[in-house]
């Protein structure tokens, strides 16, 4: 069935095509001065430096690595997260960090080195998804920005202290001696 | 002044005249219709410049230039080597025209108004002086111009257009 | 006057010669320049946006956004000056020129401001005095030199956007030039004269006791022809057929680089100046300040300034209003809408003044 598109009927004025043209004018003319007498700050461009706007939730910034509330990292050298990244930005050298037995309760990996390459990586999350403990987020901060390639290669204690200041934790650049079991593993 | 505009004139003629590329002669071409036009003004005719300037600079030549840009004649031809027999008649043709001009306009009667003491000097022209003698004294002309240019239009029309 | 020009050993008048020639040009100029910066920060702010405000003198003093011009400048200047290989060096380099002096020239005959005469000498605030014998015939002249100016700088590019950009904008400018000669001449007709300054003069008084004497209420027809044609003629929106971002780059401009890209831009601008002193000039009265008879000189120059501005702002605000033409719809627009336009319009006013209006 054919659809009858009605043209919209021009009057003669409208066909003068001066007063359609007046009339786009009085209109741009009204924003002009809707956004001279308002304030820059109240605009809707967010002026980037001064304000900021604000992230969602689910936002995928910079990535932090999570600690307990001894300091101690959360991560335990599984490499899931290295073999879920489809970008390859994360590698990981593990460690054994602790002469204690697995039987007395204590995990004994950790990463030597954690380091995520930040031109590489695409901020999919899949690590974030891959982890089993919850160990990597990716957090709000997006303000990445170096002067030179070096410095765009996050290491461990760089995404440890990723967000000191936001959560008020204190630096730290020292794996913390464990003195008490992680968890208890059932034998 | 009139060594500067006919400096000017002849200098964009001879331009116009050596330029193997097409634009730029035209553009030299244009040089020497302002050097005509500085001329005009001289001769207290400030509407014959102006008008010099609007027809001719302002609508003829950028035609000409259009045609040629869009004919896409960009390459510079190559001059074929003239026989010298050519070159000598067109020379003594040059000789004998230029002699000609310059006893045509010895012998002016305007020039000979000019050299009498205490003659008239001439009025600026004016656009209502021009509009009077158009309109009254040359209306004949004037009108037969104007048929003329008529007729030529619709000729134009008449070739580019093939179904009216 | 006479004592500073005895002190530089001129004449008084050359002395009056070059301070206005000094002052029309420098003044086109700056304004030429602020309008860079008017345009943007207007056409943002008809968009809802924000607009070049954050470049600063010092690196402290904002003033809203104006140092931006200086910065451009500054970045102008500073870029490397690029040839393309092919291109014909000499018109390469004369074609900025030859679109900046037209758009500065067609100013000389328009006044600024009242003649006032002192110690015995009338001072005319127009570069060329009155009663040159050019009159109104001279921006049109001039006006028809700009094409050069866009048609040099396309073809020796060498490059087929420019050429195609150039053909256009030529084409458009050539004929629109001949609605705009018509709209002028019905104003030469009724004036009686054609000198800028007869043309102001008769333009003073009311007109039907409330309106000011201007030439707009008596030929608001030729006001739109002749205001239409000045938009074809300064190659700007809806009308600027130079350029064209989606179909063929930047145009007539696509190879210039630093300086002689920002004089290109320039002259669009001081293009824009001069039109819109032209429309002031013809239909608005020039320096005639409404229901005030015989001003003082300085309120005049002021009312002139103000309406100048005001066109070059309605030049910015139509750009951001109106979409872009079609080629097609332009030359239909011109050749037969706008010529027949101006052709009613003379044809009227001849009538009236037949009648012995």
């Amino acid at each position: 069935m054919a659809v009858v598109v009605k043209r919209a009927e021009l009057t003669w004025l409208d066909r003068t095509y001066v007063w359609p043209v007046l009339q786009g004018m009085s209109i741009t003319f009204g924003h002009f001065i809707r956004n001279l007498f308002t304030p820059t700050a109240k605009r809707y461009t967010v002026q980037y430096p001064e304000m900021k706007s604000v992230i969602p939730d689910g936002y995928r910034g910079l990535h932090e690595l999570k600690r307990f509330e001894d300091g101690a990292i959360k991560c335990v050298a599984c490499f899931m997260c290295q073999e879920a990244c489809p970008a390859r930005c994360i590698s990981i050298e593990a460690e054994e960090f602790s002469d204690l037995n697995i039987t007395q309760g204590f995990e004994e990996k950790r990463p030597a080195t954690f380091k995520i390459d930040m031109l590489r990586c695409i901020y999919c999350g899949m690590c974030e998804e891959a982890c089993p403990k919850d160990a990597i987020w990716l957090r709000k901060d997006y303000e990445l920005a170096a002067y030179d390639r070096l410095s765009m290669q996050y290491g461990k204690w760089d995404l440890m202290n990723t967000y000191d200041e936001v959560d008020g934790k204190e630096r730290i650049s020292q794996d913390p001696t464990p003195s008490v079991p992680r968890r208890t593993i059932a034998l | 002044m009139f060594i500067t505009f006919a400096l000017i004139t002849l200098l964009g003629a001879i331009g116009m005249l050596l330029q193997k590329n097409v634009i730029v002669a035209g553009l030299c071409m244009v040089v020497a219709f302002f050097g005509v036009a500085g001329l005009f003004v001289l001769l207290a005719n400030p509407v014959a410049a102006a008008l010099q300037i609007i027809v001719y600079t302002g609508a003829i030549m950028v035609l000409v230039l259009f045609v040629i840009m869009m004919l896409n004649s960009h390459e510079e031809e190559k001059a074929q080597a003239s026989h010298p027999v050519q070159k000598w008649v067109s020379l003594a043709l040059v000789v004998a025209a230029a002699i000609g001009a310059v006893n045509l306009v010895v012998a002016s009667p305007g020039l000979k108004a000019l050299g009498i003491k205490g003659a008239e000097m001439p009025q600026a022209m004016t656009l209502q002086k021009v509009g009077t003698l158009l309109f009254a004294d040359h209306v004949l002309g004037f009108e037969v111009a104007g048929l003329l240019l008529l007729a030529a239009m619709i000729g134009a029309v008449a070739l580019t257009k093939r179904n009216l | 006057m006479d004592m500073l020009a005895s002190l530089l050993h001129i004449t008084p008048a050359v002395l009056w010669m070059v301070l206005k020639v000094v002052i029309v040009f420098g003044g086109v100029m700056s304004l030429a320049a602020i309008f860079t910066w008017v345009e943007r920060r207007g056409s943002a702010m008809i968009q809802d946006r924000i607009g070049p405000n954050r470049a600063a003198l010092f690196g402290k003093i904002r003033i809203i956004g104006l140092a931006q011009i200086l910065a451009d400048g500054i970045k102008m200047f500073f870029k490397e000056d690029l040839v393309p290989t092919d291109s014909n060096r000499n018109l390469f380099w004369l074609a900025p020129f030859l679109a900046f002096v037209p758009a500065l020239l067609g100013f000389a005959v328009i006044p600024f401001g009242k003649s006032f005469s002192s110690g015995g000498a009338t001072y005319h605030l127009s570069v060329l005095d009155p009663g040159n014998g050019m009159g109104m015939l001279y921006p049109l002249a001039i006006g028809g030199m700009a094409v050069y100016g866009v048609l040099v700088a396309a073809w020796s590019s060498n490059n087929k956007w420019s050429i195609l950009g150039g053909m256009r904008a030529s084409a458009a400018m050539v004929s629109y030039e001949i609605g705009m000669s018509l709209a002028v001449v019905s104003i030469f007709m009724t004036t009686g004269g054609y000198d800028p300054s007869e043309i102001i003069s008769s333009q003073g008084g009311t007109f039907l006791g409330v309106l000011p004497n201007w030439n707009i209420f008596h030929q608001p027809l030729g006001f739109i022809v002749f205001f239409t044609c000045m938009f074809a003629e300064t190659n700007r929106l809806p009308f600027d057929f130079a350029e064209g971002e989606s179909e063929i780059v930047a145009g007539f401009n696509t190879e210039f680089g630093s300086m002689k890209f920002s004089l290109m831009a320039l002259a669009e601008y001081s293009h824009m100046m001069t039109a819109s002193a032209l429309i002031a000039t013809l239909y608005f009265g020039g320096w005639q300040v409404p229901f005030v008879q015989n001003p003082p000189v300085l309120l005049s120059v002021a009312c002139f300034v103000l309406k100048l501005l005001f066109f070059a702002w309605v030049f910015v605000w139509i750009r951001w209003t109106l979409p872009r033409f079609r080629y097609d719809q332009l030359m239909a627009l011109g050749w037969k809408r706008m010529l027949p336009l101006a052709m009613v319009n003379l044809v009227f006013h001849a009538w009236r003044m037949s009648q012995g209006h």
